[in-house]
Order: structure tokens, then C-alpha cells, then sequence
């Protein structure tokens, strides 16, 4: 008859994956060892898409693996570490049973170690993949560098994450990546651009930890054990890139050395040199000691395919960037000791400024607060004794956002016992017609307030309102905008019309005089965008009943948006005349 | 089976056959082979064992009994060996002198003298003989560093090279292999770092916080949903709670004999039935006549809806627009299907895939109410933990499956056993954190 039967779940979807603990014991490894294996490989559980099929009729939850990816774990020379480690702990457990201490002794001098240098060279083969990864790596090192050094985790793994974060942080110091702040109920979150990737942290603050019982902490130090490993091969790499010495050195050429004797109160011997480049205040030595030179301007030529105005826009961005690594060049900042000291000391030094602060919080303050040269001092007390002159007394929130804002911020919103602005994210992006809080668009009118150099003076702040509001909002009506804009020229008109009413009813003379006529400079562009527009309303009238029904669908979609902003800032408006309202109230 | 070895045994007895090893000759190979036999009957005993070597033992053993009158081994050592003390003392001290010198004889003496002139010879030009070279060579070993710890991979102290640089295929002594291309996918789109809202800034602004807690107050009121509709699937009338009265009437019923109750209850039961037994009315049968016109009928039936479908096809020429109509909808609505599937799917994406057991619980929402907003960044209170936010992202990005804290029974529930074995309570046992 026929060739042989068809049996169920023999081919197909259900040969192609197979259950943890077929998988495990393929592998003749426990499950803590087969779950650390897959962390530290990449190889990750996958959901089949018919369960049913897989599961061989069940639909019972249940951890399937990819077949081929198994088999690829078998060549893996770290799973015979594994066993050779199990097989340590079974010697070890049956020497101390028989109290034979020599064997301890000699089994624990000989225990099996592994390496996971060729692990990280097979799942990242180049250097811009490893990059990719590196946010995870960094959160996770920053993470547990934070623990207590109690013996929950190992205290080695503790301490190789503190000096990898404290290489990381003197690298970005070094490069002036760092690019955006964000200060989070959870923790900083801080955004650096290094070689093209945008990497983004997360800091936990230094203060305050109750650990959550509900995380494994098995796992977390497995992916920290692969992280570490990674960050410090891509480290070793970027420091080579800048031309600086790794393991990073204090360039010995500094001016002002740390005195010698008080480095004994701070850390032992062993320790005060990681202590000092953690402290963040000196600067790194260089592999081939080069004065700083002037970068020679290289010529600039057009990439195919961009004209001349893309090339200037690029240029003009290059520009900006410089400016903005420069943030804070020739200033001194002195950071007092309620401040949250590293996380300061790190924006302030990526941006090219000088820090220090007291001596007793930390080793590496390079002077005192009775240095006259000081700019700033960052307090965060209601008051301060002793006040300089020929500095400003700000609270700490006026640096993190002078980095969100890409310049120097007036001081004086900042000042001790004022009530701060709020604090923006600078990870959020506006899209047309959202609601822009009102501090934003005062930041964004300073910026461009700065840039742009000459502009009519009366128009200035109509104009840039209106500059801001229309990039914003890229495909706004012209109609609304002229909309708006009548309104207010009608609304202006109105009340001068009534004043001159008023007066003439009065019976005074009005005070119209026939004076030269003002030349008005007509703004082509102006003129060109409000042809536009009326060809457009003429086109809409011109258009048939059914079209128009469609028309004007689209148009309230659209405008809702805009109506919904427009109420949320008549919302603010009464909040804040609020405000003012109780102020004055409560002055009185 | 057999077969095969019956032709190789006939093969081999064929005269002429050659081995292919010179040394095994085919009669080796044909008699290697025994047939079994079944030893157990009597007969078979008699005619297959063999028992030559016990008869030896007894021949040998009645030989000696014979010759030497009983065994040799009961026999003393005196009456068979004797000490044989050698010729009398006359030539004693010319032996006395002959063993001096044999005393002081080497057997070698040439041979050693010989070599050990070569070996000054060689000193003397700077050789080294063998044996003291590899005692220089040992190295000593060094007992006092301890090798473990400084090639752990978490050693503070650990060094790093440039592992990009070098194209070999090797890394530190390991072969690489090249990974399949499947496994460098990311296993969800979602990015490693989730900035959290603006509202969650320490110092927010009005409507982003706003915002922030409309989210979580939405949240909160899902949850109180469900127990909401537990509440209600769980809840009763409170008049159908049981009275005295009803909790009488259950426990009294069918005991005592009330006579009116029967009666009522036995007359709506009899109409019951008969309505019942009116519809099981068994059918008569057909007649001739009846068949027929059920035939006449049908035919009729056929023929009517073959010309319907005549007609209508006929006039589906002049529906034509309005069929077009319909199948623009149709076409329209599986658009919009296929749309809203696709749009799914890639929301699907996003969520974390069900890994094992336990469904994936997103971490409560981060938020500080408004009078716990702090004015400055001393008086701030952190709220959550990067600690759980980072594991919750490694499962939301289905890399680990979720996982849970093991929940321990409550140690003081009492185990009562009856057999003789010893069981201790749980706490005893130590936890599995221990064990590395």
C-alpha cells in the first residue's frame, strides 16, 4: 500500500524547538548553570507561534528554546568550566566534612576560573556593535557600583564595576560627549554622544536604598559579569582612540597636586589612587604628552548630492557643537557639601569649567572656598553665612539646565530661596501643535534671541513668537496664523479707534497731526506667504459641496489639536494669575 | 541470520579457501564455533562434559599414596629434606682468605672507573650531565600567589586588551566560531534605556505631571475594576439569606405527612403529562397518493428554482453597478481589516512574548503625588528603584523569562507524620541562596 504513515509532531514547527529542560539536560548542566550559560551567550527563549503545534497538543506555559541554538551551545568551552566547577564544589563540600584542612586549602588555591574575553569577541565582532550595547552595560555597572559591600554580591565585582564607571565617566570628561541631563524622581539620566551613538545611562541617586526583595540577584550579577567584561575591552578601545593611557593616569604635568599629607585621612595607599580618579578633577595622561594644539581647519567639500546651503547647515552645526563643549570655559564653580558632589563634578568638567569643593567630603578638591577667582558656588540651603562679592550663589538645578538649553541661562531665576523653574526633559521631542510649556518657549526664544543679530526692535519678541510657533507647528495654516494676527492688529485698532472717539466726544482736539509718513519695509517673504494663502482660499471656495464636506473633516482633525493647546495655556494663564493673585496677598 | 553463517561455514570447508591472515587456518575458523548443548539431563552430562582434569588430580593423588605412602603435603619437613652441612673443616682458613678477597672484589671495577673518568673529562669542559640538568631547569614553584584569584574574570585589578585589533581566530586560546546571523537579532524592538516621562522629573512641570498622574489614577482605577467585579460576581440578596424559619423547613421536609400538600401537588401533575404523551403521537403510514404528490411537488419545486436562477442571472446584467458597489465595499472592509491586523501585530511587537510560566507584571508607575513634590534636590525622596526598573526591562525585552520570588510556606505549619522518619520544618533546610 502507501509509504509510511504520517505521525503528529515529527516535522516542522515541533522539531524546531525544544523545552529548558530537554535543552538542559542536552547539555548534562543545572538549571542555575543553563540559565547563567544563555545570559552569557545570547542565547534567549523564544514564543512559538502556534503553541499548540510545538507543545504537542498542550497549550500548558512553557519555556521553548530554538533547537540550532542549543547545538550551537554545545561547542562552548565555558560549559566544561561549569562542570569542572561543580565537581570543585563536591571535593571542597567532602574535605571540610572530613576536616581535612590541607585540602581546603590546596582545592581552594586551585579553583577552576573561566574568561569570557572569546565570548565577547564572537557575539560582538566589531567595535561599532559592541558601542550598540553599551547602554545596558553602562546602567548595570553604575548599578552595582552603587551596592553596599556586604557579602550579597561578590565584593570584587562591586569594586571592578566602580573603577570601569569612574574609566567611563574621565573618558566622557576627556571626549566632552556628554550632550543632555535629565534629573528623574528615579535617578539621573544622562545622554552622551560617542563616535556617532547616542548612548543613554541611567544613574541611581547616591542616597537612599531599600533593596527590592523580588529581584534575582543571580541573574543581575551574571549580566553584570558578561557587562563588565564589555565595557572594559570598549573602554580600553576609546581610550586608545583619544590617545590617553589605559589604565588611566593622572597627568603628573597638572598644576595643582594634591597635598601629601592629608591623602592618608582619606583612603589607604592601595586605594587613594582609584579614590583620586574617581574624584574627577584632574585631567587624564596622554599616551604622546602634546600641548594642547589648534585643530587645523580642514577644507570643507560638498559630498555628492548636497549644495552649498546643506554644507553651511552642517557647518553651522559643527559650530554650534563646538560652542556648546565649551559651555562653561573660564568658569569656577565650588560646589558646597549638601550638593550631590560626582554627578556636578562630571557635568561641570565635560563642559570645560573648574571644580572643586570642601575638603572634608572628598579627596582631589583642588581649592578652597576662600579663593577669590570663584564664579558660581552651588548651594541648595535656604540661606549662607558668609556671601562673596564677585560671585553668584545659584542652586544646583541652573547647570543641568544650562546643558538642556546649550547655553548660559540668566543666573537670576536660580538664586538661593527662589522658586525654581521647573525642570524640563530634554528627551522629549514637540510635534506640531502639542502644548510647549511656556518656560520652554521663553528657553527657546532666548536662544534665538541670541542668535539672530539684527531685527527690528519692535517686532523682536512678536517675531520670534511667531518663529518658534511656526517651526512647531510646520504645517500650520497660514489662514490661522493670519488669523490671529488680524485679530490682534483689529483688537490694537479698536481700542485706538475708542480712545479717539472718547476724546472727541470730550471735545478736546484730537491730537492728529499730518506728519512724514513712515517708510514700511515690506517683508517680501511676507507678502509672497500671504498671496499664498489667498489663492488657497480662493481655491476652497471654488470647490464642490461633496469635497468640501471632506475638506473640512480633515480640517477639525487637525485643528483639534491646536484647540486642545490653545485651552491648556488659557488653563496656565488662570493658574498663574492665580499665583500672582495669592503672592500679592500674602506680601500684603 | 543463521543463513549467512551456515554459507560462510560451507565457504570456508570449501579446499583452497585462503585467510587473509596467514596465521589463522580455516580450520580454526569453522571450529571455533560449538553448538550449545543442554546439560542439564542426565544423558547429556554423561556425553559432554569432560572431566580429565579430575581424573589427573585423583591418579595423581593415589600415585602418591603408592610410592610415597599418603600425601606429600602431610608429610614433616625431616622425613624429606635434609640440611647438607658440606665437606669437614680441614681446608677452613684457606677459605677464610679466598672470601676476604672476594669481600673486597668488585665485580665491575674496570667498567666504573672507566666511566667515571669520562664523566670528569666532560666536566671538565663545561658538560653538564643529563640528570643534573633537569634538576637546574626545575622552576620553583610559587606557592605564595595565589593564581585563582588573579585570573577571575571579576578581579578588580584585571587587565584589558585591544580585542578588535587582532584578526585571528583565535582569542585567548579559543577557536571562534562565526555566530548565526539569527542570533545577533534583537528579540523585541523596545530600547535597552526607557527614558522616563517629563512629569517624572524632580521638579516637574504643572501639566506634564499632571499628565504623569492621570496615568497612574487610570491605572489604579483598572485595578479597582476587577475587584469591583469580584465583589459583585461574589455578592447575594441579603433577603435570600436563610431565616430560621426556611433552615426549618429544609431540615422538616418529606419527614412529616401533610395530605393537603399531596393533592395539590398531584393535579398540575397529571396536565403535565398528558400534554407530554400528546406530542409522542405515533405517525400513520403514507399512502399511494400521498407519495405521489409529494413527487409532484418536488418536481415542481426543482423546475421553479431553476427558472429563478434563469432570471436572475439574466437580470444581474442590469445590476451590474450596484454589484460593482458592493464589491468596492467588500474589498474596502478587508483593507481595513488587514490594516488594523497589521497595526496589532506590530503593537504585539512591543509587548513582552509569555517566556514560562508566570505572565509578565509591569513594575508600579513611578510617580510622587503633589504635596510630596520636593522644592530642592536635597529634599528629595527618590521613588522606585533603578534595581527593579532594570530587571523589569530585561524581561520586558524578553531576554530572561519572568521570574518570582519563590514563595515560602509558612514555617510554622505543623507536619504531623506517622512514620518513623524525621522531616524538619522548612527553615531548617537553608535556602538555596547558600549554595554558591
Amino acid at each position: 500500500m502507501g509509504g509510511l504513515q504520517k505521525k503528529k509532531f515529527e516535522r516542522g514547527s515541533a522539531t524546531n524547538y525544544i523545552t529548558r529542560n530537554r535543552a538542559r539536560k542536552k547539555l548534562q548542566l543545572s538549571l542555575p548553570d543553563f540559565r547563567r550559560l544563555c545570559i552569557l551567550k545570547g542565547i534567549y527563549p523564544h514564543e512559538p507561534k502556534h503553541k499548540k503545534k510545538v507543545n504537542k497538543g498542550s497549550t500548558a506555559p512553557r519555556t521553548f528554546y530554538l533547537l540550532k541554538d542549543i547545538r550551537f551551545l554545545l561547542h562552548e568551552p565555558i560549559v566544561g568550566k561549569f562542570r569542572e566547577y561543580k565537581i570543585f564544589v563536591r571535593k571542597l563540600k567532602k574535605a571540610y566534612g572530613k576536616t581535612e584542612w590541607s585540602a581546603v586549602e590546596r582545592l581552594r588555591e586551585n579553583k577552576p576560573t573561566y574568561k569570557l574575553d572569546h565570548i565577547i569577541k564572537e557575539r560582538y565582532p566589531t567595535f561599532i556593535d559592541a558601542l550598540r550595547d553599551i547602554d545596558d552595560a553602562l546602567c548595570m555597572c553604575f548599578l552595582f557600583s552603587t551596592f553596599a559591600r556586604t557579602g550579597k554580591c561578590h565584593v570584587q565585582t562591586i569594586q571592578l564595576c566602580r573603577r570601569l564607571t569612574v574609566e567611563w565617566m574621565n573618558y566622557v570628561i576627556a571626549s566632552r560627549s556628554l550632550r543632555k541631563v535629565f534629573l528623574s524622581i528615579k535617578g539621573i539620566y544622562y545622554q552622551a554622544e560617542v563616535m556617532g551613538q547616542l548612548i543613554t545611562w541611567v544613574v541611581p541617586y547616591q542616597f537612599s536604598h531599600d533593596h527590592p526583595v523580588d529581584v534575582d540577584y543571580r541573574v543581575m550579577a551574571t549580566f553584570t559579569e558578561l557587562y563588565t567584561t564589555l565595557l572594559g575591552f570598549v573602554s580600553f578601545r576609546l581610550y586608545s582612540s583619544l590617545n590617553l593611557v589605559y589604565p588611566p593616569k593622572l597627568d603628573s604635568n597638572a598644576e595643582s597636586e594634591p597635598k601629601e599629607e592629608s591623602e592618608d585621612d582619606y583612603a589607604m595607599n592601595s586605594e587613594s589612587y582609584l579614590e583620586k580618579l574617581s574624584a574627577l578633577s584632574a585631567s587624564l595622561a596622554r599616551v604622546v604628552s602634546s600641548a594642547e594644539e589648534e585643530e587645523a581647519q580642514l577644507d570643507q567639500f560638498p559630498s555628492e548630492g548636497e549644495d552649498m546651503e546643506k554644507m553651511e547647515a552642517r557647518e553651522k552645526e559643527l559650530k554650534q557643537q563646538e560652542a556648546q563643549k565649551k559651555l562653561f570655559e573660564g568658569l569656577k564653580f565650588y560646589l558646597n557639601r549638601e550638593v550631590p558632589r560626582e554627578s556636578l563634578a562630571f557635568v561641570i568638567r565635560c563642559f570645560g569649567g573648574q571644580v572643586s569643593w570642601d575638603t572634608s567630603v572628598c579627596i582631589g578638591s583642588t581649592y578652597d572656598v576662600t579663593d577669590e577667582t570663584i564664579t558660581h558656588q552651588i548651594i541648595d540651603r535656604p540661606s549662607v553665612g558668609k556671601q562673596y562679592i564677585n560671585r553668584y550663589y545659584i542652586q544646583p538645578q541652573w547647570l543641568y539646565d544650562c546643558v538642556n538649553a546649550k547655553m548660559l541661562l540668566p543666573v537670576e531665576d536660580y538664586f538661593l530661596g527662589v522658586t525654581l523653574p521647573p525642570h524640563l526633559s530634554p528627551f522629549v521631542e514637540e510635534k506640531e501643535g502639542d502644548y510647549v510649556p511656556p518656560e520652554k518657549l521663553k528657553m527657546m526664544a532666548l536662544q534665538r534671541g541670541e542668535k539672530s543679530g539684527n531685527e527690528q526692535e519692535e517686532e523682536e519678541e512678536e517675531e520670534e513668537e511667531e518663529e518658534g510657533e511656526q517651526e512647531e507647528e510646520e504645517e500650520q495654516e497660514e489662514d490661522d496664523n493670519g488669523d490671529e494676527e488680524d485679530d490682534e492688529e483689529e483688537v490694537a485698532e479698536e481700542k485706538n479707534l475708542k480712545k479717539m472717539e472718547e476724546q472727541r466726544s470730550q471735545g478736546k482736539s484730537l491730537h492728529v497731526k499730518v506728519t512724514p509718513g513712515q517708510l514700511k519695509v515690506e517683508n517680501k517673504a511676507r507678502l509672497e506667504q500671504e498671496e499664498k494663502a489667498e489663492e488657497k482660499r480662493l481655491a476652497i471656495m471654488m470647490m464642490k459641496k461633496k469635497e468640501k464636506y471632506l475638506y473640512d473633516k480633515i480640517m477639525f482633525g487637525k485643528k483639534r489639536k491646536v484647540r486642545e493647546a490653545n485651552k491648556l495655556a488659557a488653563k496656565r494663564k488662570a493658574h498663574d494669575d492665580a499665583e500672582k493673585a495669592k503672592k500679592k496677598k500674602a506680601r500684603k | 541470520m543463521a543463513a549467512a553463517r551456515r554459507l560462510k561455514r560451507v565457504a570456508i570447508s570449501q579446499p583452497g579457501f585462503l585467510t587473509l591472515n596467514p596465521k589463522v587456518t580455516p580450520t580454526d575458523l569453522v571450529s571455533s564455533r560449538r553448538k550449545r548443548v543442554n546439560k542439564n539431563k542426565k544423558k547429556n552430562w554423561n556425553k559432554y562434559s569432560d572431566v580429565q582434569d579430575v581424573e589427573e588430580f585423583l591418579e595423581d593423588v593415589r600415585h602418591q599414596e603408592r610410592t610415597t605412602g599418603g600425601l606429600l603435603s602431610e608429610k614433616s619437613d625431616d622425613s624429606l629434606f635434609f640440611l647438607d652441612v658440606g665437606q669437614p673443616k680441614k681446608v677452613e682458613e684457606k677459605g677464610k682468605l679466598v672470601s676476604l678477597v672476594l669481600a673486597y672484589q668488585k665485580p665491575n671495577a674496570k667498567k666504573l672507573r672507566r666511566t667515571a673518568e669520562r664523566a670528569e673529562k666532560l666536566a671538565a669542559k663545561g658538560v653538564v650531565p643529563r640528570s643534573k640538568k633537569r634538576l637546574l631547569n626545575r622552576t620553583v614553584v610559587d606557592r605564595t600567589s595565589k593564581k585563582t584569584e588573579t585570573e577571575a574574570n571579576n578581579n578588580p585589578e584585571r587587565d584589558f586588551y585591544d580585542i578588535w585589533g587582532q584578526e585571528s581566530e583565535f582569542c585567548c586560546g579559543v577557536l571562534i566560531f562565526q555566530r548565526p546571523e539569527k542570533l545577533n537579532e534583537k528579540p523585541s524592538v523596545l530600547p535597552a534605556v526607557e527614558v522616563i516621562a517629563p512629569g517624572g522629573s524632580y521638579n516637574p512641570d504643572f501639566f506634564s505631571h499632571q499628565d504623569l498622574l492621570r496615568e497612574a489614577h487610570e491605572v489604579e482605577l483598572k485595578k479597582k475594576k476587577v475587584e469591583d467585579k469580584l465583589e459583585r460576581q461574589l455578592a447575594y440578596n441579603k433577603e435570600d439569606r436563610a431565616t430560621e424559619e426556611t433552615i426549618l423547613r429544609e431540615q422538616v421536609e418529606g419527614l412529616v405527612e401533610e395530605s393537603e400538600e399531596e393533592e395539590e401537588k398531584d393535579a398540575p401533575k397529571e396536565d403535565g403529562e398528558e400534554v407530554a404523551v400528546g406530542a409522542i403521537a405515533v405517525a400513520d403510514k403514507k399512502t399511494e397518493r400521498q407519495r405521489k404528490r409529494e413527487k409532484a411537488e418536488k418536481i415542481k419545486e426543482q423546475q421553479r428554482l431553476t427558472e429563478r436562477r434563469q432570471t436572475e442571472q439574466q437580470q444581474q446584467l442590469f445590476q451590474l453597478r450596484s454589484i460593482k458597489t458592493s464589491i468596492k465595499q467588500q474589498e474596502e472592509t478587508t483593507q481595513i481589516r488587514q490594516k488594523r491586523r497589521k497595526a496589532k501585530e506590530e503593537a504585539q511587537k512591543a509587548q513582552p512574548r509569555r517566556l514560562g510560566k508566570l505572565k509578565f507584571q509591569p513594575q508600579d508607575m513611578e510617580v510622587q503625588l503633589s504635596d510630596e513634590l520636593a522644592g530642592s534636590l536635597r529634599q528629595l525622596k527618590p521613588e522606585g528603584s533603578v534595581l527593579m526598573d532594570r530587571f523589569k526591562s530585561l524581561q520586558k525585552r524578553n531576554l530572561i523569562e519572568p521570574r518570582e520570588r519563590p514563595r515560602v510556606m509558612c514555617e510554622f505549619i505543623r507536619c504531623i507524620v506517622n512514620n518513623m522518619s524525621f522531616h524538619p520544618p522548612p527553615s531548617l533546610l537553608g535556602s538555596r541562596e547558600d549554595s554558591r
